[in-house]
């Protein structure tokens, strides 16, 4: 028992070495995008909506107005910051799934700098809030990266669990003693300093100054990951630790960073949604945007330039589904489940295409068998 | 302190374990073939929609467990068919199934009971408690294990009944086989795929039941993600327990003590803090495990005379 209990903790933990994107692979994609998008119109259907109707208010809600447009890069940003996080921990062999919560403390410890440093010039406060968040959520790592590195103990469920940890947490903050006295904020804390914010590029939009910060991190991260030793030995790390090991390499040391890297990056989008969004920390700071952008990345084998389209896309369908909702009647959730569709399939596309070549084989086969007996 | 530990605190317990009993239970089936089943909370989430779903349509809580095993097969053979036909990764279709599940249910709430957030109506009709005419009358034990609802019981009985299945039974037997060496089950003559579908088939039912019991027997209603990283705690649950039942339903229980204790300290404590010591102490036991197999490990080295 405990030792296949040990091969599936395993399982989960080992990262099917990450194949590349070729041709086939993302011809599968679009397929699986047509179904996904044949059972929303199906289920649209069902429910008495018009799916064209419903579509063209989705893709006009996400790209419609410059207004419309900002909010999806906006939400592209976030997801492909998640995703690199995902990668950061994944392509050194740890699972974080526990962005969910390092975001949260990112962002509860980018609101509280943003709120109670008073006096500073406005770029001293996004810099200590910068740093606050990047602290928050790399400590908030730490602790399943220690747990794992030095006990062997399963990330996967600490950091799911940490999850919860953190947003009840942060709740509990948000509700009790740093909760605002500004009205018409049910449970948040102060608003940060007024002139911190970050200032919309898209008037009106969600798309702010913040998403340099996150382009800086982001290459900072790609420089690292792909033009540092550093980098290389994580990725040895990833694909056999035991191998990386006997190189010399402290495997044990780059798991733990690289979980501590990742934790960062959750902080990171954090505080960019406190600064260029909400102004201040909200219980709903996120909508399980790390899930999310953790499925993008996985599904698009961590290849950057994928995972940038792909973010793109499903911020579309995340920032579409509103006005879809709005203009078309027909519930946003839906785009919940196209989406998951889209991973289902994904996720299955080596399988179903062995199964269906291994269809047309036999038939191939049978109908030769057929063809000779007819000669006979 | 008497008003937070007296029976009802135990009674709690029973209740808040039992939806973690079962989802652990099924968790642990899968475990055995090798199948890692992180998409347990999902389950229960769409067990519980559709267990509300058929109780109210049909005005019979039997059609509500009906509907939610139903789902469960499905459910079960949609893992099986992905994760072993298609041979995806589990961890990704778990995770999607979770997301799927918060989507389908929310998306199903608005548009069948037309309401956000949480349905409840004198509609829904609950699992009946059971009571035990000769237990009752037992001071302490009495409220305890009388006037519970129908699915603390079956937990009871699953819990043995999984253990003899597993470790006593031929079919226990090829179950554990197709986990540890699916070749020597092949070898002799039986599929290692039938028992991983058996598995994901029952893991699915149980989990599916565990959100009945939420909706139906411990709650009354359905919320939006009700299901609360339990099947995530059903999985910690059976990693603590080694997949053996009697130690997986003592953590369960310890899980349900927690959640009881919580939801009675609130009157002292905000409620955001106490919902969070069931997770911290689930870490904590993932770590307790950790540390107890290597101390284990270590004596037995000593006893060899090699430590």
């Amino acid at each position: 028992m405990s030792s296949s209990l040990m091969q599936s903790i395993r399982a989960v933990l080992r990262l099917k070495p990450s194949q590349r994107l070729n041709r086939d692979y993302l011809l599968s994609l679009l397929i699986a995008v047509a179904l996904a998008f044949l059972v929303g119109a199906g289920i649209m259907l069902l429910c008495g909506g018009d799916p064209v109707k419903g579509y063209t208010a989705l893709f006009q809600g996400a790209l419609g107005k410059p207004r419309a447009l900002g909010n999806t890069l906006a939400k592209t940003v976030t997801l492909c910051l998640c995703g690199l996080a995902m990668s950061v921990a994944a392509k050194a062999g740890v699972f974080n799934v526990g962005g969910e919560g390092q975001l949260y403390m990112g962002a509860m410890a980018a609101a509280v700098v943003g709120a109670q440093v008073q006096n500073a010039p406005a770029w001293l406060v996004v810099v200590l809030a910068l740093l606050a968040a990047l602290v928050a959520g790399g400590l908030f790592a730490l602790l399943p990266g220690v747990l794992k590195v030095r006990w062997k103990v399963d990330e996967v469920i600490t950091t799911i669990m940490l999850n919860s940890v953190a947003i009840f947490f942060c709740g509990y903050l948000a509700n009790g003693p740093l909760k605002t006295a500004d009205r018409g904020i049910a449970t948040g804390t102060d608003a940060i300093m007024a002139g911190a914010a970050f200032t919309p590029l898209i008037k009106l939009s969600n798309l702010t100054t913040g998403v340099f910060y996150a382009a800086v991190a982001a290459l900072l991260v790609w420089y690292l990951m792909t033009r540092s030793s550093v980098g290389f030995e994580m990725k040895l790390t990833g694909e056999n630790d035991r191998f990386a090991r006997y190189g010399g390499i402290r495997a044990d040391q780059l798991m733990l960073w690289s979980m501590v890297l990742s934790g960062a990056i959750c902080g990171l989008v954090g505080m960019l949604e406190v600064f260029g969004l909400h102004k201040r920390f909200i219980t709903t700071v996120s909508n399980e945007f790390y899930f999310d952008g953790m499925l993008v990345a996985m599904i698009m084998r961590y290849h950057p330039f994928g995972v940038i389209v792909m973010s793109f896309f499903f911020a579309i369908l995340s920032i579409g589904s509103k006005s879809m909702e709005l203009s078309a009647g027909v519930s946003s959730e839906l785009m919940l489940i196209v989406q998951s569709v889209i991973i289902f399939f994904m996720a299955a596309e080596g399988g179903i295409r062995k199964t269906l070549a291994n269809r047309a084989v036999v038939r191939r086969a049978r109908r030769a068998a057929a063809g000779r007996e007819r000669a006979q | 302190m008497n008003d937070i530990f007296n029976v009802l605190l135990l009674q709690n317990t029973l209740r808040a374990a039992t939806p973690v009993v079962l989802a652990a239970l099924g968790c642990l089936l899968t475990q055995h073939v090798n199948i890692t089943n992180i998409g347990i909370d999902g389950m229960i989430l769409m067990g519980a929609f559709f267990a509300v779903l058929g109780s109210y349509l049909c005005g019979s809580w039997v059609m509500g467990i009906v509907f939610a095993a139903a789902l469960g097969v499905l459910l079960g053979l949609f893992y099986y068919v992905f994760v072993i036909k298609f041979g995806s990764d589990e961890f990704i279709i778990g995770v999607a199934l979770n997301i799927f599940a918060g989507g389908l249910t929310v998306f199903l709430l608005r548009n069948i009971f037309k309401v956000a957030g949480s349905f409840s109506d004198p509609g829904i009709v609950p699992l009946p408690t059971i009571r035990l005419p000769l237990i009752e009358g037992i001071p302490v034990l009495g409220p305890l294990l009388s006037g519970n609802t129908l699915f603390v019981y079956v937990s009871w009985l699953l819990v043995p009944l999984i253990w003899v299945f597993i470790y006593h039974t031929p079919m226990g037997f090829h179950l554990r086989a197709a986990g540890e060496y699916p070749d020597a089950l092949t070898a002799s003559g039986k599929s290692p795929e039938k028992m991983k579908c058996l598995a994901s088939v029952l893991c699915g039912v149980l989990s599916c039941v565990a959100g009945a019991h939420l909706s139906l027997g411990y709650l009354n209603m359905f919320a939006e993600n009700m299901s609360a990283a339990r099947g995530y705690v059903a999985f910690a649950c059976v990693i603590f327990g080694r997949g053996n039942p009697p130690r997986v339903f003592m953590a369960a229980l310890l899980f349900g003590f927690i959640e009881a204790l919580g939801l009675r300290m609130q009157k002292y404590i905000p409620s955001d803090l106490t919902a969070m010591a069931p997770y911290v102490v689930t870490i904590v036991m993932m770590v307790a495990v950790v540390l107890w197999e290597r101390r284990k490990k270590k004596k037995a080295g000593l006893e060899q005379g090699i430590g």
